[in-house]
């Protein structure tokens, strides 16, 4: 029998290649290529359900992000409710130079600034340092007890742990100053002493949300390949020196997208719980570009200058997180795009 | 007694056993492969020699010391595993040179080590690079290279290979060869890959359900396996195994009486497992071989050879035979020739072999 392979219908193979070439580079010669507007309908036929499931998050974009920045232009118009966005004439830099004149403004500024340093260097590694410690935890029901205790903070309201915060450190009942009691020390009413208004903020921060935190850190390491651990045994690694030699390098890009993330939300210092601790007495560490921005915009009717305020913090909060962005990229080929 | 031995080693989680008492030596500077199906124990038994596993009960000795409670760091094994567990965020160096760092070599002795052994194992060029930059096989060479450095009393590789295509893994096949044959290290090696087994091992342990089936040459285990799973696992492809009853010179399968060297006449009637092996058979007759009808399924050509898928009454068999350019002449096969000292005999009951004459 003759090779199969050696014809084609009767056609010697080399006739066959010979023609299959010619047909196709007459093909490439004579095709139109396909317009742009065609490929794109042609992909959106094919793939329309994923655009259909894409459609409420472009609503909701468009809804509270997009249609909301239509009324930014006010922090450039004196703006009146009367005339409305459109009717109110336009003042230029005017509220921003304002803003700047203002000492409290800038004090705001000030104090989001350095709450924000503070959440960052305290509050940013305390979720990594728990997911890590849990990490270790070998028992499986003690881990995941505590692991349950940590996160409840998180579900409770602002209201409520600032309620707690409170009342823990009143000068009457709170269990700080009770302890300060049996110490032999006089009793102090910190939520009223501007130098306590940071630690206690920073510090409530972390007790909230560390727990939480940490469990897209605990996410990461579990996905460390365990063998890598296996290996680090075997070659000598005691577990101190594994998780610093492979725990954390191996989550080092997550760590490093959630502050990317973090950063862009250092203008964005809690409002709720700095509202609910902070009085008159602390505004000097406590007062943030937030609630200052409430009380001119909402509590005083500058609704055009609390927009400028605004569009401030937005502005400064973009150029952090592309600043971060473009580091991380280069220094550690991790970044959010 | 220098090399590892295993004596009466037990593997429980909880109330189920996976390793049921094994006992094995291996020699100094010998390579083992142990063997088996997927879940049979072996690499179990590989962790429990490194100390990733904990040894339920029996002892584990290497070169005369018991290792059962010693850790992992202190025992002088290095391991490769199947997915090279190589840090990502190092370079080949730094991987290389982890376990060094840990034990505190100094630096400068560390660096000549290192690049002695990207030498040999032609790492040289990739040192400064990450993992995610090699190739299969250069991870594997690093993950070797990593072993290598720390020379170790005893190599334990968990199945190395069978993260590699087909042409990558028998290129790095012959490179582990060629690295014991030069580093002369005990090593124990698991693969579920039996011609892995076949060309790398001294000698063969095939595993099953926890429990040794057999321990011995690559030849051995080949042309005498104690069982039928041995002559079922070993071998490709494995060797037809048929039901027959023990005649006064031979053994009768169906309808063909098939003559058997050091046949014995008192045991006729017993019934048998009968082995031959595919490549055995001959498709003409000669003066010591006796011929099984087929009914010939299938052919399929693999170039120099065929494979026969075919059938003797309910048995499926295949055997091989050589095409000389052409498996025309191999369609119409209507039988084939089992010599009479190939044919491998095993209890009916027990799977165990038969001995000749016995």
């Amino acid at each position: 029998m003759a090779d199969r392979n050696s014809d084609v219908g009767g056609i010697p193979m080399e006739e066959v290649v010979v023609e299959a070439n010619e047909a196709i580079r007459e093909r490439r010669r004579t095709r139109v290529p396909e317009k742009n507007w065609v490929r794109v309908w042609d992909h959106f036929r094919r793939e329309w359900q994923i655009y259909a499931m894409l459609v409420p998050t472009i609503i909701w974009f468009l809804v509270f992000l997009y249609k909301p920045m239509y009324g930014l232009q006010i922090a450039f118009k004196d703006y009146s409710i009367f005339r409305g966005v459109a009717g109110s004439p336009w003042v230029g830099w005017e509220h921003f130079q304002t803003l700047f004149a203002n000492d409290q403004f800038i004090r705001a500024v000030r104090n989001t600034i350095t709450i924000s340093f503070y959440n960052l260097l305290f509050g940013f590694p305390a979720p990594i340092i728990l997911a890590l410690m849990f990490n270790e935890v070998l028992h499986a029901s003690y881990k995941r007890t505590a692991q349950t205790i940590v996160y409840l903070p998180h579900f409770i309201s602002s209201v409520i742990i600032a309620g707690i915060v409170i009342t823990a450190f009143s000068p009457t009942a709170g269990i700080i100053n009770t302890i300060l009691g049996w110490l032999g020390m006089d009793a102090v009413y910190f939520l009223t002493q501007p130098g306590w208004f940071r630690p206690i903020f920073v510090g409530t921060g972390i007790w909230q949300e560390a727990g939480f935190g940490s469990i897209v850190f605990l996410a990461a390491i579990a996905g460390v390949n365990p063998s890598l651990y296996e290996s680090a045994v075997v070659d000598g690694a005691n577990r101190w020196q594994m998780m610093w030699k492979i725990t954390i390098p191996s989550i080092l890009p997550t760590i490093l997208i959630m502050l990317i993330i973090r950063i862009g939300n250092v203008m964005e210092v809690s409002f709720e719980l700095v509202l609910l601790l902070y009085q008159p007495a602390t505004y000097a560490t406590a007062d943030v570009v937030n609630t200052w921005v409430y009380r001119q915009g909402l509590q005083s009717g500058q609704y055009d200058l609390a927009a400028a305020a605004g569009l401030f913090n937005a502005v400064v909060a973009f150029v952090l997180v592309m600043a971060a962005n473009t580091l991380s990229r280069r220094y550690s080929r991790t970044s959010l795009w | 007694m220098p090399g590892v031995d295993l004596e009466g080693i037990v593997k429980a989680y909880g109330a189920v056993q996976v390793v049921h008492g094994i006992d094995l030596h291996v020699a100094e500077k010998e390579f083992v492969v142990l063997v088996g199906p997927s879940g049979c124990g072996k690499s179990t038994t590989l962790r429990m020699i490194a100390g990733l596993e904990e040894i339920t009960d029996g002892d584990l000795t290497i070169d005369g010391r018991r290792m059962n409670r010693v850790a992992p760091k202190d025992r002088d094994v290095a391991m490769v595993f199947q997915n090279y567990a190589l840090y990502p965020h190092l370079n080949v160096a730094d991987n290389m040179a982890f376990g060094l760092r840990i034990r505190k070599m100094p630096k400068a002795e560390i660096k000549t080590t290192i690049d002695d052994v990207a030498e040999i194992l032609g790492l040289t060029p990739y040192l400064d690079r990450r993992p995610a930059d090699l190739s299969g096989g250069q991870r594997q060479r690093v993950a070797m290279g990593r072993a290598i450095v720390r020379h170790p009393k005893v190599f334990l590789f968990d199945e190395p290979l069978s993260n590699l295509d087909a042409k990558l893994r028998t290129q790095m096949r012959a490179e582990i060869k060629r690295l014991h044959t030069r580093l002369g290290v005990t090593s124990v090696y698991v693969t579920h890959d039996q011609v892995e087994a076949m060309t790398l091992a001294d000698r063969i342990v095939v595993m099953n359900d926890g429990r040794i089936e057999q321990v011995g040459t690559p030849m051995e285990l080949f042309n005498d396996p104690a069982n039928v799973f041995v002559a079922g696992f070993l071998g490709s492809p494995p060797m037809n195994q048929m039901r027959g009853t023990l005649t006064e010179t031979g053994v009768r399968v169906g309808e063909a009486e098939i003559r058997i060297d050091g046949s014995a006449p008192g045991h006729a009637g017993r019934d048998v497992i009968v082995g031959i092996r595919p490549e055995h058979v001959t498709l003409s007759a000669d003066a010591r071989s006796s011929p099984l009808p087929i009914t010939l399924d299938l052919v399929e050509p693999l170039g120099s050879e065929a494979l026969l898928h075919a059938r003797h009454g309910e048995d499926a068999l295949v055997f091989k035979a050589d095409t000389n350019g052409d498996i025309g002449h191999l369609s119409g096969v209507e039988a084939v020739h089992v010599p009479a000292h190939l044919v491998k005999l095993f209890d009916a009951g027990t799977g165990r072999a038969l001995k000749p004459g016995g």
